[in-house]
């Protein structure tokens, strides 16, 4: 379970937010087909679904535009340009001169010219600007060429991926370098943003470093053998980029500090313990989580219906399922459920949050159905609470932080997300998916104090899901899935 | 003879020139659209956020809009085309009718856009729904709007809670926050 507790940690912070800047919204996390629960493997020899790793997206580019390989070398579409630039575009025919104005640059380009007009500098590109199927193509040097001020949108050309991207707010992050030291080795991460560098797994097996800023670079092709550095990846992140490295047992500390110059962030792997230096995380078994009371919070109520779709209601299949659910709990994983409702009623999202303080609860589901107005739209959302930095490092020494009562939920945001994942793997294995996880603090989640999630258990407006909740034995499946990933949950791996 | 070989020639020359010239048309240059000057209006590309036909995440669209003067025409431009809709098999992420009221931009970069009433009353569907059809709007203004870092929504002038009852609006939301398509 500690295992498992660890990777999750370190992946639900792998899309973390600071814990001094908790938004009340966290971030996207497309989650198509999470890995089965550890429960799930111990009790089925389903199918092995995909890699806990695959459930955590890539970080979204940044705008971007494609960059065509010509015989005269890259260039990119004068349209792109504009767009990536923020800038208006305007024609003089006349002249075949494309002028591209922000509110303070101008950029000047003539068709079958080599040189642009950048402000009041010219400059000379390699080849000219071409004319081809009646767009302009700009050769991708011009991007190298433009003014460094923030009053312009930034620019790079990323020859790895093919494309000229727009500099995020937080920067890039170029392939690190690796310096072996008399105390160990040294891997530098060159970043815009050395200060916002994060440990999220202190594991040695899987320790994992995050940054802000997007990835331009390439890793290492080859590690000095017998190094303490092993190997080296790349992690899909939602924010930033993550690497995950293999550090030797003989390592015995490392250190996380800014590079002297302020460019870049400076990971050190020690040898010996040195003063001030940070410790692996042990090696060890960690406790499970205690599951005795369950809240149950079936959505809507009341003259709140939520989602209706063909004569199926989202407040009346909410509280059977909460009803079914609860039978399940009890009768077999010999813990208490508390519904935050018992009958058609509304109740307002503070009471919910009190009866689940008051009950002590160990978990809080939040129970709804979806409806979208997308044709395709269907299967299962879960959003969990987005973890932050003070959750991951819950087993070690922690800033103070202030946190609104409204968000005590985030403290609770690792075991959410475990809890999310374990759910999650449920539901696909029983053909109930597919299922997405978002990380953001739900409304019925405010001043919850206890790991919990909202689940959209199905989407009414897909036919085959409505069917399938609608059936005779439609939401007792659901309460079943619901309570074997809870299940899955409180197991040790 | 010769002469009058001479004289046919040269007609026919003259006459081939006058039909290169004047009965066949140019043939036009490759030349970015628009082809005429258009130092009056100028074009702007944005990128605007809709709901994928899959109903699971954000699909980007880009079109020219004509640049806008103000901060208000721009974003009311930019509302009124996520309200028109896509063009492709994408859906319309905000409720129909919602349009633009207000917008304020401070120096800080928090933006306050207040959005009529159709925004939170045309609204249905559920937390995933609700997810996109907030994302839709921020994502949208923060991508063509400079210096925005946070983005409030009031609605009809006044708080806007929540949008479905699922994902809580009362705060601003980063703009950072906010969601892989």
């Amino acid at each position: 379970m500690r295992a498992r507790a660890l990777v999750v940690a370190a992946l639900a912070v792998a899309c973390a937010t600071p814990a001094h800047a908790t938004p009340p919204w966290g971030r996207p996390a497309a989650v198509a087909t999470p890995r089965p629960a550890a429960g799930a493997r111990a009790r089925a020899s389903s199918p092995a679904a995909p890699s806990l790793a695959s459930s955590v997206p890539t970080a979204e580019l940044p705008e971007h535009a494609p960059v065509a390989a010509g015989a005269e070398g890259p260039t990119l579409g004068a349209t792109d340009l504009a767009r990536l630039l923020g800038a208006t575009k305007y024609w003089r025919a006349t002249l075949r001169k494309l002028e591209l104005r922000t509110a303070s640059h101008r950029v000047q380009l003539t068709v079958d010219n080599p040189f642009a007009l950048v402000d009041d500098r010219t400059i000379e590109l390699p080849v000219p600007v071409r004319s081809s199927g009646g767009v302009l193509r700009v050769p991708v040097a011009l991007v190298d060429s433009l003014p460094r001020d923030t009053s312009i949108t930034r620019l790079i050309y990323d020859a790895r991926r093919g494309l000229v991207l727009r500099v995020p707010p937080e920067g890039l992050v170029r392939s690190p370098r690796l310096v072996p030291t008399a105390a160990g080795l040294t891997i530098a991460f060159p970043t815009d943003g050395p200060e916002d560098a994060v440990v999220i797994g202190r594991a040695r097996a899987h320790f994992r470093v995050r940054l802000r800023g997007l990835f331009v670079g390439a890793l290492p092709e080859s590690l000095p053998p017998g190094g303490l550095l092993r190997a080296a990846r790349l992690l899909p992140a939602s924010d930033g980029c993550a690497f995950e490295l293999v550090v030797a047992p003989e390592a015995q500390g490392y250190r996380l500090t800014p590079s002297p110059r302020g460019d870049a962030v400076e990971l050190a792997l020690l040898r010996s313990d040195d003063a001030g230096a940070e410790r692996f995380a042990p090696e060890g078994t960690g406790a499970a989580p205690m599951l005795r009371v369950v809240v149950l919070d079936p959505g809507h109520g009341g003259g709140d219906a939520g989602v209706t779709a063909q004569g199926a209601v989202e407040k009346t299949l909410t509280l059977e399922l909460a009803r079914a659910l609860a039978r399940e709990i009890e009768q077999h994983l010999a813990a208490r459920a508390v519904l935050t409702r018992t009958d058609d009623r509304a109740v307002g999202v503070q009471q919910r949050a009190e009866t689940a303080n008051r009950a002590r609860a160990d978990v809080v589901l939040s129970l709804h159905f979806d409806g979208s107005p997308a044709p395709g739209a269907r299967g299962v959302t879960v959003f969990c609470p987005p973890a932050t930095y003070a959750a991951a490092a819950a087993d070690g020494p922690q800033p103070i932080a202030l946190l609104p009562w409204r968000d005590v939920a985030t403290r609770h945001a690792v075991r959410s997300r475990a809890l999310a994942e374990a759910i999650a793997s449920q539901l696909v294995l029983r053909g109930l998916g597919p299922v997405r996880l978002r990380e953001v603090l739900p409304e019925p989640l405010l001043g919850v104090n206890a790991p919990g999630l909202l689940i959209e258990c199905a989407t009414l407006t897909a036919a085959t899901d409505r069917a399938r909740v609608t059936s005779a034995d439609g939401l007792d499946q659901l309460a079943r899935a619901l309570a074997a990933g809870l299940d899955a949950y409180r197991r040790p791996e | 003879m010769r002469r009058l070989i001479l004289v046919l020639l040269v007609i026919a020359a003259l006459g081939f020139a006058t039909w290169q010239w004047v009965i066949v048309p140019r043939r036009p240059v490759a030349m970015p659209v628009p082809a005429a000057d258009t130092l009056g209006a100028g074009l702007r590309a944005v990128q605007l956020y809709f709901v994928a036909p899959s109903g699971d995440r954000l699909v980007a669209e880009s079109r020219e809009l004509p640049e806008a003067a103000t901060l208000h025409e721009r974003v009311a431009a930019l509302v009124a085309e996520l309200d028109r809709g896509p063009t492709g098999a994408a859906v319309a992420a905000v409720p129909p009718g919602t349009s633009l009221l207000h917008v304020y931009l401070d120096d800080e970069g928090l933006m306050t856009v207040d959005v009529s009433r159709a925004f939170q009353q045309g609204f249905r569907g559920g937390a995933g729904a609700e997810y996109l059809a907030v994302s839709s709007l921020v994502r949208t203004l923060a991508a063509n709007v400079p210096g925005v870092k946070r983005v409030l929504i009031v609605c009809g002038g006044e708080p806007l809670v929540t949008l479905g009852g699922h994902l809580p609006l009362d705060r601003p939301l980063d703009v950072t926050e906010i969601p892989t398509p």
